[in-house]
């Protein structure tokens, strides 16, 4: 159902459009065209004439001879012939002088005897490293040490007759064989990658959110809706116009960024005849850019379709810079390297690309997953743009502003799907800020004071303060013994599942030693005994968890239905333990344990299953249970477990008693 | 030809309540005859058109289009359809000519025969001066000649204008109502939505008259002249609201005296 012909005709016409705009021709053309050049000629030249002034400047010294013997009269001998250093003496407050800014640094000279008898001088410098000045003075006088020391050797080798060659035995030679290219492409590796996500961001941004949310804002959009157009065509349409001005953004950006570049090292006098930047390079990060543009693209799109406005559009922008910023950051860090895992993660995987690329470490297989994962990420996004752009409510939101009526005097309803988030997030923040506070202190009474005051209290106090019944509400009802039987015996496929799971997961994003050895301390913090550790790390928990997540969150998502309501209480349980490496376990283990509740309508089927599972992990890491330290803890859990698990769980599934089925309709 | 089923549509309110913005409506337009929707703002007028011009999708009922259902097949639907309200602005960086040919393109009309169109229209509509200027430079009256060509370059065979001369000074006003008097000539399907009742009284073939999104009557003017026994059209306008407001006012009598009897 899509007419290219008439998809481009829609392309120019938001092409003419949007270069109509002062903003955007601003925006993409002039200024990477004239920032750069300005940039680097600017900063080239302003560092040359600050390091001459550095040099040039005399530095004022205080020196403190508190031995005046031969020797320590040799270092005054030295210092005062030091280029462009001022020595000083007595002085009353040398120390008060070094605060105002007048004196650079502070020789203190003492002595001491070495094992052997020999005279050792001391000389303490005294100087603040955070004033460049200083440091700098600091070094040279470092280095002036080094000659006084040597000449003094020299004077007492000379005295018991022994040549000073006698100390020359080792030299070292400094053979950088990287060549100039390298060296330049690793500099680069480092900042391209995140300059050109912003840019890519940026100057799609402006484009995006004037192509709907402007258009829902002029009052345009109806007339292009009512027109004979398909709404396919429009996005893509529209879709191609962000594309185009983001490639023609990064394209502009890499070029004046390029010829700036070497305009800037020709000026600093270094030999251009012998270093090429690497322009094969640039235009491999040129190809691998497409696919990252058209992300974004349909990213932004998706944002400025769902926005009423210009600036709301921008506000939800802001999030996804941050994101592609942080992301882009990682290759700053020497410790990340492309590999198949990290060439699955979107944005990540570029910036890593990138890095390889201006190395000359270019993966052709590596190359390929993280195109295609990303490709991958584009169509589902821009799929869910046009799903977006056929929703009328969506398309024609008409400004309300909900989020503040909350506290107003409108009627509370704290089962609200935005209530519970607000709730939730607010429980995280203080899980962050304070939780991990408290148990970096103690990790035993921190776990106890997270458990109760910021999961189990806030419950309880929202759940009093709305009038709303305990009982009622929490579903703190007894069922059938059969569902607590199931609860039960759960615990063995459950460990088997997510356990496969995990060791899936270690192979391509291996867990970190030092995480691993936080677990098992974690989990053998025995001071107290056995018992003790269950009772915190499983007890408590499996009580104060539950009531927060199975009890009270999931009755906000009622409306979405009987697994939407499960699976959202459970990422956002997932959310809450703020580790990256247990999410998916644990969002498996949530969706299980939001499954009893809802089926059976009891809440004491999930706090058993969940107190369960955790005193199996508990004694796992204790090796009180042999068996599953030996597969479980080790990572050697044969994978074939996981077909009679399943089918156990698939029982179970069935075997559950169904008490709740009125309140889901379509379960 | 329209033909409106049954239609309604339902929005939710700020405070979580739905409403009928339009209830239960039908009516129909044929070729060659200009059919009114009055009612006074809020009446439900937009909302039905909006639902014709499948913008908006309805809650019940339907309509046909020439022979196109909106839901069914909304794409044949828009490409019959010239469709004109006060949320169809106009793109304020391009000429007047350019939009004019932009929407031609989209409706798949050749390049040769939109020039045409376009000088043809340009004359009825009095648009040489200001054809090549950028809509930002135009007044509002401009503006809505260029929205009534944009609207109708393809020579739709049915055509909805919603109030497209309010805010108007009378010389643009009058070529406007010209103009739609030309395209019934032409045997078009127009309608027209307005609530000046002086503007319906000239121009309608049939009138609805719509309020609180139900339609209150429907029939040429004398017709309802001769319903009301009133000669002003205001005077009939009112005299049926306040008929639809003591029928309700009659209703919720019968309930309170049922609800009194059940008590006893």
């Amino acid at each position: 159902m899509m007419n290219f012909k008439k998809t481009f005709t829609i392309y120019k016409k938001e092409m003419l459009d949007i270069l109509r705009d002062k903003r955007t021709v601003i925006s993409t053309i002039v200024v990477p065209i004239i920032l750069y050049p300005l940039l680097m000629v600017g900063i080239s030249s302003i560092m040359s004439r600050q390091e001459q002034k550095l040099e040039e400047q005399t530095a004022i010294i205080y020196l403190d001879d508190q031995v005046r013997d031969m020797n320590s009269g040799k270092i005054m001998a030295y210092l005062s012939n030091v280029k462009n250093v001022q020595i000083m003496n007595e002085v009353d407050d040398p120390m008060n002088l070094i605060h105002e800014d007048i004196v650079k640094a502070i020789i203190t000279i003492t002595d001491t005897v070495n094992s052997s008898g020999f005279q050792i001088l001391r000389a303490k410098i005294s100087y603040d490293e955070s004033d460049e000045k200083a440091a700098r003075v600091f070094r040279q006088l470092r280095d002036e040490f080094v000659k006084i020391e040597n000449d003094i050797i020299g004077d007492r080798l000379a005295d018991i007759s022994v040549d000073v060659e006698i100390l020359s035995a080792v030299e070292v030679i400094k053979d950088n064989i990287a060549p100039p290219e390298q060296m330049l492409g690793f500099f680069i590796g480092q900042i391209l990658p995140y300059l050109l996500i912003m840019l890519t961001i940026s100057g799609g941004a402006v484009v995006a959110s004037d192509l709907v949310a402007g258009e829902k804002e002029r009052g345009t959009l109806e007339t292009i809706l009512v027109s004979a157009a398909h709404r396919n065509e429009l996005v893509f349409g529209k879709y191609l116009t962000i594309i185009t001005i983001s490639f023609i953004t990064v394209f502009l950006n890499l070029f004046s960024m390029y010829v700036s570049f070497q305009h800037m090292l020709g000026q600093t006098g270094i030999d251009m005849q012998n270093i090429n930047l690497p322009l094969g390079n640039f235009a491999l990060v040129l190809v691998a850019m497409l696919p990252m543009i058209t992300l974004f693209a349909a990213i932004l799109l998706s944002i400025s379709t769902f926005s009423r406005n210009i600036k709301e559009a921008q506000s939800y922008q802001m999030p996804l810079l941050m994101v592609g910023m942080m992301a882009a950051m990682i290759t700053i860090f020497p410790a990340f390297e492309l590999n198949a895992g990290m060439a699955l993660i979107p944005i990540v995987n570029i910036a890593l690309l990138f890095k390889d690329i201006m190395m000359n470490n270019f993966q052709l297989d590596y190359f390929l997953i993280v195109v295609g994962s990303t490709l991958i990420l584009d169509i589902a996004a821009i799929y869910y743009s046009i799903k977006l752009f056929n929703n009328e409510s969506i398309l024609f939101r008409t400004a309300e502003e909900k989020s503040l009526k909350f506290w107003g005097k409108e009627k509370r309803d704290i089962f609200s799907q935005q209530f519970i988030f607000i709730f939730f997030t607010v429980i995280l923040l203080l899980f962050y800020y304070l939780g991990a506070g408290w148990q970096m202190e103690n990790l035993e009474s921190g776990l106890i004071k997270t458990q109760l005051l910021l999961i189990l209290l806030p419950v309880i106090l929202i759940l009093r303060v709305s009038k709303n019944d305990l009982k009622q509400t929490l579903r703190l009802k007894k069922t059938n013994f059969k569902n607590y039987l199931v609860a039960i015996l759960a615990a063995v496929p459950i460990i088997i599942i997510v356990s496969i799971i995990t060791q899936l997961i270690n192979i391509i994003y291996p867990i970190p030693e030092s995480y691993l050895k936080a677990m098992e301390n974690l989990l053998t913090m025995s001071d107290g005994g056995l018992l003790r550790t269950i009772i915190i790390i499983a007890v408590l928990p499996g009580i104060c968890e539950e009531i927060l997540f199975r009890g009270f969150i999931i009755n906000g998502f009622k409306k979405r239905g009987f697994l939407s309501s499960i699976v959202i209480t459970a990422l956002l349980f997932g959310i809450i333990h703020l580790e990256l490496f247990k999410l998916i376990p644990v969002i498996i283990i949530g969706i299980w344990l939001g499954y009893l509740v809802l089926r059976t309508n009891s809440l004491f089927v999930p706090i058993i299953a969940h107190i369960i599972n955790n005193t199996l992990a508990v004694l796992a890491g204790n090796d009180n249970l042999p068996i599953i330290s030996e597969y479980v803890r080790e990572g050697n859990i044969p994978y074939w477990l996981i077909i009679p698990a399943v089918a156990m769980m698939y029982g179970l599934i069935k075997w559950t008693e169904n008490i709740n089925a009125k309140e889901y309709i379509g379960e | 030809m329209i033909e409106v089923k049954n239609i309604s549509k339902i929005f939710r309110q700020k405070n979580g309540e739905e409403f009928f913005a339009v209830n239960d409506i039908s009516f129909s337009a044929k070729n060659g005859e200009i059919v009114v929707l009055l009612g006074v703002n809020g009446a439900g007028k937009t909302t039905t058109m909006r639902m014709l011009s499948t913008v908006l999708q309805p809650n019940a009922g339907t309509a046909i289009i020439e022979k196109y259902d909106i839901i069914k097949n909304p794409q044949k639907v828009r490409a019959n359809l010239g469709f004109l309200s006060g949320d169809t602005g106009l793109y304020s960086r391009l000429t007047a000519r350019e939009i004019i040919v932009y929407f031609g393109r989209l409706y798949d009309v050749k390049d040769e025969v939109i020039d045409s169109r376009l000088e043809k229209l340009s004359k009825l509509l009095d648009m040489d001066s200001f054809l090549d200027k950028k809509v930002d430079m135009l007044s509002t009256g401009m503006k809505q000649k260029v929205s009534i060509a944009r609207s109708i370059i393809h020579d739709p065979p049915v055509m909805i204008f919603d109030e497209p001369t309010s805010g108007l000074d009378i010389l643009t006003a009058k070529n406007i109502i010209d103009f739609i008097y030309k395209c019934k000539d032409d045997n078009k399907c127009v309608l027209f939505s307005t609530h000046i009742m002086r503007e319906a009284e000239r121009i309608a073939d049939r009138i609805i008259m719509i309020h609180k999104g139900s339609k209150l009557a429907e029939g040429t003017w004398q017709e309802l002249q001769a319903e009301t026994g009133k000669r002003d059209l205001d005077d009939i306008f009112i005299e049926f609201v306040n008929r639809e407001e003591h029928k309700s006012f009659d209703d919720l009598k019968l309930d309170e005296i049922e609800g009194e009897n059940d008590e006893l």
